[in-house]
């Protein structure tokens, strides 16, 4: 296995401060601390060349994890190994394999031309000239970045800083590829570039990448296999479309009436989601979808009708309010 | 050769903000110069009244005190504190094969050498309008050894500002902090007045903490204020403070790097 993690636990101290002026005398005597479970006893395999996308709301622990595995973080408890070592011992064999993007960070130099931190980054891995004009050309054709390597960082485009990073993430080709919200901000079109660009890069190289994400087309596009986590839990760690058999407990059938059926009529069959005439969107249980179908046809002027799974968006939502009730 | 690369490419970025450094510069200048005026004048009206210091040693001691504030006073910190630390760009430099401190170094040469330069120049301009009143060491062996002061200073300047900076692993307020070593390496570097004409006292905690041989030494030494030994004497001593630095900046980023959240993200 590339990235092997045993029972991760992040835990960290927050200093507890009751508000107002009294609350700062008495921090001054006392401070309260409570521990916040980040990651909270985690554990996942992910084979090389696998490209999984980790799914969480804010707070969730994804980019904890995320930075547990990169080496930035000490865990409380547990094991990581990626790629054979242990990350936060940050061995100069180790980090010239792996690659940590993150979509709100940059590393590129304001005031050069990306070129020169690709460069930099060229004498920090000492890589060999022939290798590094190789794989620049390579990722600069993906992107097509040709004529913005010698404009100054500061007068590019978000879209077009993220596509210099990558690049000067990826100059020393690393076998491991963590990406953190890396279409975080970015307009449609970019974010479908990126995508696009990610996953060329990773059946053209065959790295491994770890991907968290907001944008669920991200994953959608991207992650055969998601890990969904929440107050530091893994819910699910599976098959995308295996998520939505699982976690899936209704359909929705979408109807295209001929004559105008009242609402409350309609809500007969199931929970109407949206009904904007002719269109209709009827929320039903899973195992009684065709019962729910042959009802409309039989008691209603239907043109057409559809019988659909839910939103991907829907279903992860589910996962997440059924995980904070519990 | 790589780290000649290294540096190269990161002197692009110190040329890329020369109008910033120009006015980092500046704020450098005005200071000594304003001081210089003062004791031109306090000497002039009283001159037995400080010994060794005369009208010629003073000016060149403010003049090189422009360089020095220019060259060797390291400003690393801010950037390690509040960029790295608490903004989280430290992930940036953790997630690469390169020593964090060799980084700062490769980053923080270039702009000292830059704004040194200004320094140099100033300097220059006074030999040239007022050859007769500013003077430095001509002996090429105490310009050797005062050479070697001035490195060892420029090594304590920065040590001491990369273990200031990581600080921030553990404190909230780091501005405080940060205030305070100013005034005190002010004090006790040399920056008001030479520390020679300190009362004694002062002069004893000044050269017993590290501010004098980050500054103060290299000044007096290219000065030609210092004999043979004498130099010998402050290279040791900056040597002690050396390893000293040394080993409290690494036990501090041992232990804090274990601190760090990488929050910001």
């Amino acid at each position: 296995m590339t990235i092997s993690v045993s029972h991760l636990k992040k835990y960290y101290q927050v200093h507890k401060k009751e508000p107002g002026f009294m609350g700062s005398i008495k921090s001054l005597v006392s401070r309260k601390y409570e521990s916040v479970k980040a990651v909270d006893d985690i554990s996942f395999d992910i084979a090389a060349g696998e490209l999984v996308g980790f799914i969480g709301p804010n707070g969730a622990g994804k980019t904890t994890t995320l930075k547990c595995l990169s080496g930035l973080l000490w865990p409380t408890q547990g094991s990581v190994s990626v790629l054979g070592y242990t990350p936060f011992e940050r061995k100069t064999a180790f980090l010239k394999q792996i690659a940590l993007v993150m979509g709100q960070k940059n590393q590129l130099w304001w005031d050069l031309p990306a070129a020169e931190t690709f460069l930099l980054n060229k004498e920090i891995y000492e890589i060999a000239d022939d290798e590094y004009k190789k794989t620049r050309n390579e990722l600069v054709d993906l992107l097509e970045v040709e004529h913005l390597l010698k404009i100054q960082v500061r007068k590019l485009s978000l879209g077009e800083r993220m596509k210099m990073e990558l690049i000067a993430a990826l100059i020393h080709s690393p076998k491991v590829l963590f990406l953190d919200e890396p279409t975080i901000g970015l307009d449609v079109v970019m974010q479908k570039k990126m995508r696009d660009f990610i996953q060329e890069y990773n059946e053209l190289k065959k790295s491994t990448i770890l991907l968290t994400s907001h944008y669920m087309e991200d994953v959608r596009q991207l992650a055969r296999r998601v890990i969904i986590i929440d107050h530091g839990k893994i819910l699910y760690d599976g098959k995308l479309d295996q998520l939505v058999k699982k976690f899936a407990k209704h359909k929705v059938l979408s109807v295209v009436l001929e004559t105008y059926v009242p609402p409350d009529k309609l809500k007969e069959v199931g929970e109407l989601v949206e009904y904007n005439f002719p269109r209709a969107v009827i929320r039903v249980p899973r195992n009684a979808s065709n019962v729910a179908a042959a009802q409309l046809l039989q008691k209603f002027p239907v043109d057409d009708l559809n019988i659909e799974e839910p939103d991907i968006e829907d279903i992860i939502r589910d996962v997440f309010t059924l995980s904070s009730k519990h | 050769m790589r780290y000649v690369r290294i540096l190269l490419i990161h002197f692009e970025d110190a040329i890329a903000e020369r109008a910033r450094n120009l006015v980092w510069f500046l704020i450098a200048l005005i200071n000594p110069l304003m001081l210089l005026l003062f004791w031109r004048g306090a000497i002039l009206e009283k001159p037995e009244a400080y010994g060794q210091w005369n009208i010629p040693s003073i000016v060149s001691y403010y003049l090189l005190l422009i360089i020095a504030g220019a060259f060797l006073q390291v400003h690393i910190e801010e950037k390690i504190a509040y960029t790295d630390i608490q903004q989280g760009s430290l992930s940036n430099y953790l997630t690469k094969p390169f020593s964090y401190l060799l980084w700062n170094f490769f980053i923080e040469l270039p702009y000292r050498v830059l704004q040194g330069s200004f320094g140099v120049i100033v300097f220059l301009i006074f030999f040239v309008l007022f050859g007769n009143i500013v003077s430095i060491a001509s002996d090429p062996l105490i310009l050797v050894l005062a050479s070697v002061v001035i490195i060892l200073g420029y090594l304590l300047s920065f040590f001491f500002k990369m273990i200031l900076g990581i600080s921030a692993l553990w404190t909230t307020d780091f501005s405080g902090l940060v205030n305070l070593v100013e005034v005190v390496t002010l004090v006790f570097g040399g920056f008001i007045m030479p520390i020679h004409l300190y009362p004694v006292i002062l002069q004893r905690i000044s050269f017993a903490l590290p501010f004098a041989s980050m500054f103060y030494f290299p000044i007096i030494a290219i000065s030609g204020k210092l004999v043979v030994v004498e130099l010998f004497q402050v290279i040791a001593v900056q040597c002690i403070w050396l390893v000293s630095l040394g080993s409290i900046y690494q036990l501090a980023w041992r232990r804090g790097v274990r601190l760090f959240t990488a929050i910001g993200q």
